[in-house]
Formats: C-alpha cells, sequence, structure tokens
C-alpha cells in the first residue's frame, strides 16, 4: 500500500479551501498558508509544509517537508 | 513536548490501520453498534449543529450516520490514514488525534466512535478538543472502557506465565468510566457526563476473537510489548485457558465495555449552579409539603 492509495473515489477528491477556516498547524495551532501550486499548507511558525495528497490535508508532522530558504524568500514577497 | 508516558505506539497504529482499511467491513460489528448508539443520542438533541467533525474516522459510516439524522449541517472526517477517508462527497483530513490540527471555535460537534481509547495523552486531547469547539459546542464519543477484553488479558497472562515463566504487555489499559468523567470535567467541559454499557459478544473459540481484533487494526500496538513474535505453545494455551475458564456450552464470552462521553463547551446560556448560601426556600419545608 502506498501513501498515494486513499480508496474509492480518490481520483474525483479536490482540496476544499473551506477547510482553510477548520485548519491550523497541528503543533503551533497558528493559521495556515494555501499553496496551491505545490499542494501544501504551510506553516510560518513550524517551518513545515504538510501534503496535500488527493485533495486530502496530511497534518502529520512525521509527513511534512521543513521549509528551506526559497520558501522563506517567497512567503515574505 | 510532554512529558507523558508513551503507552501506545502511535506510528505502528497508522500501519495496523492502514492493513486493517482493505477488510474492515468484515469485523466492523462493534463499530457499527457504537455508530447506531451515537447517531441515537445525537437525533434527540434539541438544537443543530452546524459543522461537524468525526475524529478519528472510520471511513463515513459515522458521518453517514450522523448526518441522517438531520442535525448536523456538515461533516468533516478527520482519519489517522488517508487509507481511511472513504468516499469523496465528504471532506476529509487526516490528523494524529494527539496533535489537533483545529482552529479554535471553529466546530458546533466533535463526535468520535472507537478511537479515544489508543490516545496516550487523553487529557492533553480533550483540552484540544474543546478548544476546537464553539461555545455550546456539543463533543460526544464512544471508547473501550477498563473492563474490555478482561477475559483476554486474563488469559494471555496466565498462558505466557506457564510457557515462558514472565509475563508482558499484551491487552491495552483502558480507563475506568469515573476516571473519564473526571478527565472531562478537567478537561473545562460543562454538563460531563460519562456512562458505560457493556456489550457481551460470544464466538466458537477465542481464535475468532483475536482474528476480529486484528481485523479491526487493533492487535497489540503497547511500546512495552515484547518484539518477538508470540510463541506458537504461548498463543495456544492462551486460547486453550479461554476456553476452560471462560467457556459456556461450546462458546466463548468477549466483554466490551463502551463508555460514552458527553461535555459542552461553556456558555452561558447553559445551567449553572448557585452559588452555596443563595437559596431562597427551605429543603425541610420542601421535602415536607410533598
Amino acid at each position: 500500500m502506498t501513501d498515494t492509495n486513499t480508496g474509492v473515489g480518490a481520483e474525483t477528491r479536490r482540496f476544499d479551501p473551506k477547510l482553510l477556516e477548520l485548519l491550523v498547524c497541528p503543533l503551533t495551532k497558528r493559521p495556515l498558508i494555501y499553496d496551491s501550486e505545490r499542494q501544501e499548507l504551510i506553516s510560518r511558525a513550524a517551518q513545515l509544509a504538510y501534503p496535500i495528497r488527493n485533495g486530502i490535508p496530511v497534518m502529520l508532522p512525521d509527513d511534512a517537508r521543513t521549509l528551506d530558504d526559497a520558501d522563506n524568500a517567497k512567503l515574505r514577497r | 513536548m510532554t512529558a507523558q508516558p508513551e503507552i501506545f505506539d502511535r506510528a505502528l497504529l497508522r500501519r495496523r490501520k492502514a492493513r486493517a482499511a482493505l477488510c474492515m467491513a468484515k469485523h466492523a460489528f462493534l463499530l457499527e453498534h457504537v455508530v447506531a448508539d451515537l447517531a441515537d443520542r445525537l437525533s434527540i438533541m434539541q438544537r443543530r449543529f452546524e459543522i461537524g467533525l468525526d475524529l478519528g474516522a472510520h471511513g463515513t459510516l459515522l458521518s453517514g450516520h450522523v448526518l441522517r439524522t438531520g442535525k448536523i449541517g456538515r461533516m468533516v472526517c478527520a482519519a489517522p490514514i488517508p487509507e481511511l477517508c472513504g468516499l469523496a462527497d465528504v471532506a476529509c483530513i487526516v490528523c494524529d488525534e494527539e496533535a489537533l490540527p483545529l482552529a479554535p471555535a471553529s466546530l458546533d460537534l466533535v463526535i468520535s466512535a472507537l478511537s479515544l481509547q489508543l490516545v496516550n495523552d487523553l487529557p492533553g486531547t480533550l483540552v484540544q478538543i474543546r478548544r476546537a469547539l464553539k461555545p455550546d459546542g456539543l463533543f460526544l464519543a464512544a471508547m473501550l472502557g477498563g473492563r474490555s477484553l478482561e477475559q483476554l488479558r486474563d488469559a494471555f497472562a496466565k498462558a505466557e506465565i506457564a510457557t515462558t515463566g514472565g509475563l508482558s504487555p499484551r491487552v491495552a489499559p483502558f480507563a475506568d468510566v469515573r476516571e473519564l468523567g473526571q478527565l472531562l470535567q478537567r478537561a473545562g467541559f460543562a454538563l460531563p457526563v460519562a456512562d458505560a454499557d457493556v456489550l457481551e459478544v460470544t464466538y466458537p473459540s477465542a481464535h475468532g476473537l483475536v482474528a476480529d481484533l486484528r481485523g479491526m487494526g487493533v492487535s497489540n500496538m503497547l511500546r512495552e510489548r515484547r518484539r518477538a513474535t508470540m510463541r506458537r505453545a504461548t498463543l495456544e494455551a492462551a486460547m486453550a485457558g479461554y476456553a476452560r475458564d471462560f467457556g459456556h456450552t461450546g462458546r466463548v464470552p468477549a466483554t466490551f465495555e463502551i463508555v460514552t462521553l458527553t461535555g459542552w463547551a461553556p456558555h452561558a446560556s447553559q445551567q449553572q449552579p448557585l452559588r452555596p448560601g443563595s437559596a431562597r426556600g427551605s429543603l425541610k419545608a420542601a421535602i415536607d409539603g410533598s
């Protein structure tokens, strides 16, 4: 079983931006920034990017990507 | 982040759930029982909830039942792994019950079926849930309580001592209903209630119970578990001991104690206790007069 297997109907699932009203970073409880291009939810405070896989935000710190300098430069713009 | 003892191996829990997700339906009797009960309790509530969250979702089973009560506007599933997210028509997130990614005062309802018994820091999780609820929001959860699997615990302990001369934890510790009620109060819930319901299930043999537990993805995930595979002799001795000590007319029973927790995020409209000494009538007069 792989990370991308999300069961029946997964192909048609898209991230619902309305979910952003509910979601915060699980570690810092601070708001998240939605990066629609990379399909990530970014927590500046925790310096983590949580992946959105097949429209499902995966809010597990173990699965998140650590932000690099380029990400932070982009966020400052 | 905390100095809480780690009882459960949460990473292993996610792997077990992923393995079990595919054949879950065959072993879902307990979940189906609990889901029907939670939906019943919700259906008699005198209010409507705009947005609810199924914490520790097993697909959309609970969300579907809850939406059919007509009391909920929309549901979001919070599953421990992507494989348990269910169909695309219900919004879904993946999160760990121990670190909730939920904005403060964002939900009217948090409902949970059989997932909170495997959380290491339950007081911490309850506080996070209460903060995620809007004022007067409802938390309604069913989890396994203290008496669950008492026969299996006993059979494993006796068999392991007899065959290996030692003892290792085989069955998870489950919290007592009274402790759970106190935890609700400590977490700041108003009108907290914890009630217990005991479900006796019988199997043709103890092997059937073990197969069901494995099928639910809840076989031993204690951090301090013995890592080597259980010796065949130990398993067989446990299964035989189970039948000998608890068997009745050719079948063996298994106890599941289901504790249901109800608590509300505090709100001024809720009933409040009066200040001591503020009563205007005498209790004696009220009793004598009746």
